[in-house]
């Protein structure tokens, strides 16, 4: 910072406006990076700390944001104790934590281990102190040992107990504590001491635990605990707060929600915000610089305005201003600042995510909008402190002077009080059974040390404990299932040319919910083969279908295409389109007309009028939504376009571009695009007479995220028309000529399908029917059966995971089901999306076929035997799969660790403001994330991938690919391989592969899906489909017809 | 004496079944066994459907035999005859009930349907369904109300559990504030509604509208005020409807309604509790005849409320705040209607504007595909709308009128500092001058000066404090 430092040691004007430019540009980091959400992509959302390692940039989230690392102690208890993990993955892991200081010693408590083994398995119980006293006073806490306490601890610790007391403490052969004597003398009087000879038990009980009880606490009060850091409060607001209770942040958030939404709306509002062009500043200033303000606390906001506007100063200049006026010191402006962003992080996200990354968006927020918004809130501030703070105090404080006169009030250090200490140790001590004569004998540092101990594995580092063992659990039943798989795969392998042409082939996206589709489709036809690669196919570009208005990107947002492509209606029809089209815009237009206008006063009174037929459309889609949507269906196909389309692909001009000859591709850039995908899924032998091209999306209604449920791979868009280029591409012969002379050949007798797959609903539509050449016409009948009965048996395998679905329910009714979700109003659930998504696996589909996965898994087809010593092909495929899948599943890691913090809480209460995101209620901040209707059946853990290559190949991989490296160091992924040759197994684990030994080699078989996953809601275990197995050609068709019957 | 019979058991039916459905909805989780969500939506689906049929009938026994008025008597429950004083439950099914309890059914029954699946899974489920049975005997009760006392009561039960489903995401700070500030206003309108039957009680010697407007069928009822008492009456009746309705200078809690999960905000604030306000005036019609001064009250308070709601739902940029003051402003006009004595307009105003409401805000959050369909339809980014506002008003006035727009009209900080801060700093001073007095008396510092202090600075000698 030398350069804001003039001669004189005093920063100039100049270069502190540089200082806060850079300041608030490396606050804006903090914030969450969700753009709008109609273009809705997943991604990590600590991303700003992925330089950090998982669980430090976790603890870090927490300090900045004040949300969850992990899940609740008592919430991963429950899962203990559902079997989603076990106390030997406790050990495990704690052991591997530990390392070498496992067996360090720490007095009489045994090694810090065990220490650490009895804090996770019995739940400690803590609290406010006023909690801890009502239930040490009110609850049989003393009277009780804890139910984990073993009778034999019990007994011998009373037995104890009743030996020190009666032969030394009674009898005055102990120099005991004179603290202690009159705690016995006490408890004596209490228990009625003349008798003791005949007490109870139960007397012996109580009188242990009581006795137990005060000996904890008054070591605790003598150790000499550590204090732990106080949080530093800095902003005005947080120690105003504090002092008084009135929270000033409540008063300048409802004035800037309000401008905020304002300024950034996308036009739903039909007045916009007057000198909105001018800039956030500068239109805040126009607003508010005349007229009298009503808000007590903004009394001379006008003025000031005037004296900014008269003294010409810029945003930064304001800014440096207020944080003077607000008695500051430089040193403290960095995290002064970030503070003041992170009070409203939803909309500063938003403003700052419009200023820099939504050139597309209607109405983008120019450059310099965040600092501006910086400078209008700290204005505000400065207004709302010095008024809260007179009407709270009475006093009339100049403003530099309060930050610090409230500071003095509140210097405090925090520090665990001696009844919190106290109750974790009488917990402990029951369990570990130390006996109140032993801790008794403790001298003081013995006790401080004991609490040290206790007190560094605090709540956070057990859940850090209990998070990896609940990740362990699941990673090695993956891992066992895959080795077993694998293996066998591994024997049955036929060399090159030697396999018999598949029946069809069949390729999706990677996405986690094509896993089950796919699973389906191979149970009913064993004979096919399936593939997955990245749903936008490599076909990056700019698509218009024949009824949108705009160009909409079809590519993951890391990749920024050059290319357009429209969809236009067949040639011999334009015709009959454009009256369509017409009678379209007019629709357009009038339900535009009557949107706006119900809205309005005059149009208000006709619209109300009629209003009353309102009622049918309502009572009729929320009582029967299947229904209405399928006769809305009806009305709307006479004015959709004519159904037959084609895309206009093939480019004339030199140049890509979004105008009419220059839109599509030119053929050698065609042949790349079809040689790419070919190549990185491994087919490129052995192609089958049909190859169906599968994307997909989401339809749903009553759904601002509706966006999230699409291709994560077309930047939350529909995956479809990649599908259709594709195919289109393949089946040209020109390209195929192209690719031959390059040496990959493509049989003159295969034909490429493509089609479009609804998550939601499991529908299926098909692209360009017509172009499939006669020859292949009923096989292609049969194929498009054998889909919509694997559509069906989805369904059927997604509806287990509903609630509101009959577990009961045939598979003939799922469909039903799912088309009812997808079209009803009143549904916060229509399709679950990625959640539970938990693996990653890249690879050939031989180890993972057959193997019921439960929709957790992104597939990823790749074939290391086609690959070259680089595994060039495998890092492009992993360039985008990693960073993707850790994206998704590390956003529903965080929603569901903390749904309110990370996530946007319940859908219930959202409001879509601005056309831009979601609101709580009308005056909240915006909420970035998921929903917890989203996440609700998620397990938070992170993503293991499982990719079919050498340690050598990975590393390579790594260390040219930064992203991957970071990821996979850090731990923000599980990272495994699987050897090509041997099978074997390797995980990444503190920076190298170590060899995975699987704990069993047997996996449950069954016949079908069905069977495994039949009356069960909860997620399920790995099992082997053997109905799926490709058998010799001589058993055919028959296998199959079975299964549909078994369904 | 056939159809007498009918007319009373079918009358009967509709008020008994929301208050079957209250009853074993709130006896249920009283003694410690709610029921669960698919038995719930049973009693509330059938309960709601017999309700509706019931009141169908009645229309029909109507129209078939040409009765316009059906009185229920449910008897006098206190008498106190030196004060002339009977409270009396009588209902009353007539041309503006019963198109009244019948969308309240339609609206209501269908909100349950949607809301059981909205709120699948939900914790507050149960919560939801008991604050709708409120909900839903308030509005009933108070739409058939005969009498004043008898609307009060199903007037109270609407607030009541209005103010509670505001609040039903109690867990978070902002719905509880806003509930407590929709639970303060409604008890405003309250005191207003409570104050005017007393008074109706004071001028005609009893609660009964028969009494008040004569046994005439509505809306041919004569008031039997002078012109004074009903500009008395009806200004505090105003005042209740102003206050209920969300109409200046109430209206600031329209939108902070909306914290509420977006089935409750639809039916609840959006179209029937919204529209009670000008069902009271309705139902209060003839006195408006009697004073010109009142009718003019209420054309301009309507018309201030639709003005003010029309530009105020303008410049919201998000889509329930905007339906919300789309609401009041015709919320507005129907009063104007009212105040015109154009009462069959205003009440199928009511109906058609309910309807559609609940349908907009049921629909709300689909607006972005709604947005992006209806661009597609047109080919190109939805026009912005020039505002008309924008061609009659000076440029100058624009900015200003915009920020008032923007800033709700300033309603809240205008309650706040005219009432509000100087309410609470009266009862500060009072609340230190009686601690002042009671030290002086005690000679020691006030229990509640302790009961302030930091609980973790005074239990420092923790294990005597233990005990």
């Amino acid at each position: 910072m030398e350069n804001v430092i003039d001669q004189t040691g005093v920063t100039t004007l100049d270069g502190m406006c540089a200082k806060i430019q850079h300041l608030v540009e490396h606050a804006a980091h903090f914030l969450p990076a969700q753009g709008p959400i109609d273009v809705f992509v997943h991604h990590n959302t600590l991303h700003a700390f992925e330089d950090l390692r998982f669980d430090q940039a976790v603890m870090k989230g927490h300090e900045v944001y004040g949300c969850e690392p992990y899940l609740s102690e008592d919430r991963y208890r429950a899962k203990l104790k559902r079997g989603r993990f076990n106390t030997d993955d406790l050990f495990e892991v704690l052991l591997d934590d530990l390392e070498d200081e496992a067996h360090v010693l720490i007095g009489f408590m045994g090694t810090r281990f065990h220490l650490r083994l009895a804090m996770l398995e019995h739940a400690l119980h803590t609290g406010p102190v006023a909690e801890l006293r009502w239930v040490i006073s009110e609850t049989d806490a003393l009277s009780q040992f804890r139910e984990e306490a073993s009778e034999k601890t019990k007994s011998r610790m009373i037995e104890q107990t009743r030996r020190w007391v009666m032969r030394d403490l009674r009898n005055g052969n102990e120099q005991a504590d004179p603290r202690i004597k009159e705690v016995v003398e006490n408890l004596f009087e209490r228990f009625n001491g003349s008798q003791i000879d005949s007490w109870s038990d139960r007397i012996w009980e109580a009188f242990t635990l009581q006795l137990l009880w005060e000996v904890c606490y008054i070591g605790a009060e003598s150790a000499n605990g550590f204090t732990l850091p106080a949080t530093p409060r800095l902003r005005h607001r947080d120690l105003l707060l504090e002092a008084t209770g009135s929270d000033i942040d409540d008063s300048v958030n409802a004035v800037l929600i309000r401008f905020c939404a304002a300024f950034l709306d996308q036009g739903f509002s039909n007045w916009p915000l007057p000198d909105r062009d001018a800039g956030f500043f500068a239109a805040f200033q126009s607003l508010y610089s005349s007229g009298k303000t009503m808000e007590w606390w903004l009394k001379g906001l006008p003025t000031e305005l005037k004296r900014i506007e008269q003294e010409k100063m810029s945003p930064l200049e304001i800014i440096a201003d207020s944080l003077q006026r607000l008695g500051l010191s430089e040193n403290e402006y960095e995290d002064y600042i970030t503070q003041t962003l992170l009070a409203l992080p939803g909309w500063a996200g938003m403003i700052w995510q419009m200023e820099t990354n939504a050139e597309w968006t209607v109405r983008p927020a120019p450059r310099g909008t965040l600092v501006q918004y910086l400078a209008v809130r700290l204005l505000l501030e400065r207004f709302a402190i010095s008024a809260f703070y007179r009407e709270e105090t009475g006093n009339n404080l100049p403003l530099e002077e309060i930050g610090s006169t409230l500071k003095q009030q509140l210097e405090q250090s925090v520090s665990v009080s001696a009844v919190e200490r106290a109750y974790l140790l009488f917990q402990l001590a029951q369990v570990r059974g130390w006996n109140p004569h032993e801790l008794h004998q403790q001298n003081q540092e013995a006790w401080t040390r004991l609490i040290r101990e206790i007190e560094t594995f605090n709540a956070f580092e057990r859940r850090r404990i209990y998070h990896l063992a609940y990740e362990r659990r699941y990673r090695h039943q993956a891992l066992d299932a895959v080795s077993v798989i694998a293996k066998q795969a591994r024997e049955q392998r036929v060399k090159p040319g030697e396999s018999e042409r598949p029946l069809f082939q069949l390729v999706t996206c990677i996405d986690d919910r094509e896993e089950s589709f796919r699973r389906h489709l191979e149970e009913i036809v064993p004979e096919c083969e399936t593939f997955a690669a990245a749903g936008f196919y490599a076909v990056a570009m700019y698509f218009r279908g024949v009824t949108d208005a705009h160009f909409r990107p079809l590519c993951p947002v890391s990749i920024k295409p050059d290319h357009y492509v429209t969809e236009e209606v067949a040639y011999s029809l334009t015709a009959a389109s454009q009256s369509r089209e017409e009678a379209r815009r007019m629709l357009g237009t009038a339900s535009h007309r009557w949107h706006m206008g119900s809205r309005s006063l005059m149009g208000g009174i006709i619209t109300s009028v009629l209003g009353t037929l309102a009622s049918i459309p309502m009572v009729t889609r929320i009582l029967f939504p299947r229904t209405t949507a399928q006769a809305r269906k009806l009305f709307g196909s006479l004015i959709q376009p004519p159904a037959v389309t084609e895309l206009h692909l093939y480019r004339e001009a030199e140049t890509p571009g979004p105008d009419e000859s220059h839109l599509g591709y030119s053929i050698d850039e065609m042949a790349d695009i079809v040689e790419r995908i070919l190549q990185d899924i491994g087919l490129t032998e052995n192609m089958s007479r049909i190859v169906v091209f599968v994307g997909h999306g989401s339809g749903s209604l009553n759904n601002p995220h509706e966006s999230a449920y699409n291709c994560g791979a077309c930047s939350g868009g529909r995956g479809g028309p990649n599908a259709r280029a594709f195919s289109k591409m393949a089946n040209s012969p020109q390209i195929r000529r192209i690719l031959a002379e390059r040496g990959l050949v493509i049989p003159e007798d295969t034909v490429f399908v493509s089609n479009f797959h609804n998550t939601c609903d499991e529908d299926v539509t098909y692209y360009d029917l017509d172009d499939i050449p006669r020859s292949h016409r009923k096989e292609f009948e049969q194929v498009r059966a054998y889909i919509d009965e694997a559509r069906a048996r989805n369904a059927h395998e997604r509806c287990r995971r509903f609630e509101s679905a009959d577990l009961a329910m045939p598979v003939s009714k799922a469909l039903e089901h799912v088309e009812g979700r997808a079209e009803d109003l009143s549904q916060a659930r229509p399709e679950y999306n990625h959640a539970t998504d938990a693996l990653c696996f890249v690879g050939r589909r031989d180890w993972s076929r057959g193997l019921f996965l439960d929709r957790r898994a992104f597939l990823t087809s790749y074939d290391p035997t086609q690959d070259d010593e680089k595994a060039s092909i495998l890092a492009r495929i992993l360039s985008a799969a990693i960073p993707v899948c850790a994206g998704i599943n590390l956003e529903y890691y965080f929603s569901t660790i903390d749904p309110d913090g990370y996530g946007c809480g319940s859908k219930l209460p959202h409001n879509v403001t601005s056309l831009l995101g979601v609101m709580e209620g009308a005056a909240s901040d915006m909420r970035p994330g998921l929903s917890r209707q989203m996440v609700e059946i998620h397990e938070p853990v992170r993503i293991l991938f499982v990719i079919e290559t050498t340690q050598k190949q990975m590393l390579g991989i790594m260390d040219d690919n930064p992203t991957i490296d970071t990821l996979v160091r850090n731990e923000w992924v599980q990272l495994a391989i699987l050897d090509p040759d041997t099978a074997e197994i390797h995980v990444f684990h503190k920076g190298e592969f170590k060899p995975y030994h699987p704990e069993t080699d047997q996996l449950p078989q069954v016949e079908s899906s069905f069977e495994w996953y039949r009356g069960q809601r909860d997620h399920l275990g790995f099992a082997q489909i053997t109905c799926s197995k490709r058998e010799s050609p001589s058993k055919t068709r028959s296998g199959s017809k079975e299964n549909g019957e078994v369904a | 004496m056939d159809i007498q019979y009918a007319f009373h058991a079918l009358g009967v039916i509709v008020l008994v079944m929301p208050t079957l459905l209250l009853a074993v909805i709130g006896l249920m989780s009283l003694i410690g066994r709610p029921l669960g969500e698919t038995m719930m939506a049973r009693w509330t689906e059938a309960t709601v459907t017999v309700a509706l049929l019931a009141s169908l009938g009645i229309l029909g026994l109507m129209l078939y035999s040409g009765v316009r008025q059906v009185p229920i008597e449910l008897g006098n429950w206190v008498v106190i005859p030196e004060q002339h004083f009977h409270f009396h439950l009588r209902f009353v099914f007539d041309r503006l009930s019963v198109p009244f309890v019948i969308l309240t059914l339609v609206l209501v029954g269908t909100i349950g349907a949607f809301a059981n699946r909205y709120l699948h899974r939900e914790p507050g489920y149960g919560r939801f369904f008991l604050f709708y049975a409120v909900f839903l005997l308030g509005m009933v009760l108070a739409s058939l109300a005969g009498t004043i006392e008898s609307l009060f009561i199903g007037w109270e039960l609407v607030g009541l559990s209005s103010a509670l489903l505001v609040a039903y995401f109690h867990e978070r700070p902002s719905p509880v504030v806003n509930g407590i500030r929709v639970w303060a206003i409604y008890r405003i309108a309250d005191a207003a509604f409570l104050v005017a039957a007393v008074a109706l009680h004071h001028l005609t010697g009893g609660g009964d509208f028969s009494g008040l407007m004569g046994t005439e069928p509505w809306p041919y009822g004569t008031a039997s005020l002078t012109g004074m008492q009903a500009l008395f009456v009806g200004l505090l009746l105003l005042v209740a409807a102003a206050g209920k309705s969300g109409m200046v200078p109430f209206s600031g809690w329209l939108p902070r309604a909306m914290e509420g999960p977006t089935p409750s905000s639809a039916v609840f604030y959006g179209a029937l509790s919204v529209h009670l306000g000008a069902y009271l005036l309705l139902r209060v019609s003839p006195i408006l005849d009697v004073s010109m001064t009142l009718q003019i009250c209420v054309i301009a308070l309507g018309l201030i409320s639709a003005v003010f709601g029309a530009l105020a739902a303008r410049v919201q940029s998000d889509i329930k705040s905007a339906l919300a003051f789309a609401s009041l402003t015709q919320v507005g006009i129907i009063v104007v209607e009212i105040g015109f004595g154009l009462r069959y307009i205003a009440l199928i105003h009511i109906i058609g504007h309910a309807c559609l409401r609940t349908l907009q805000l049921l629909r709300a959050p689909t607006v972005l595909r709604d947005y992006h369909t209806l661009e597609n339809a047109l080919g190109q980014n939805l026009p912005q709308q020039e505002s008309y506002v924008r061609y009659i008003t000076p440029s100058s006035a624009q900015k200003w009128l915009y920020r008032f727009a923007l800033e709700r009209g300033y309603l809240d900080a205008f309650l706040d500092t005219l009432f509000v801060r100087p309410f609470i700093k009266v009862f500060s001073l009072f609340n230190s001058w009686e601690r002042r007095w009671t030290d002086l008396l005690s000679g020691t510092e006030s229990t509640e000066a302790l009961a302030t202090m930091d609980p973790s600075t005074t239990g420092s000698d923790g294990i005597k404090d233990i005990k």
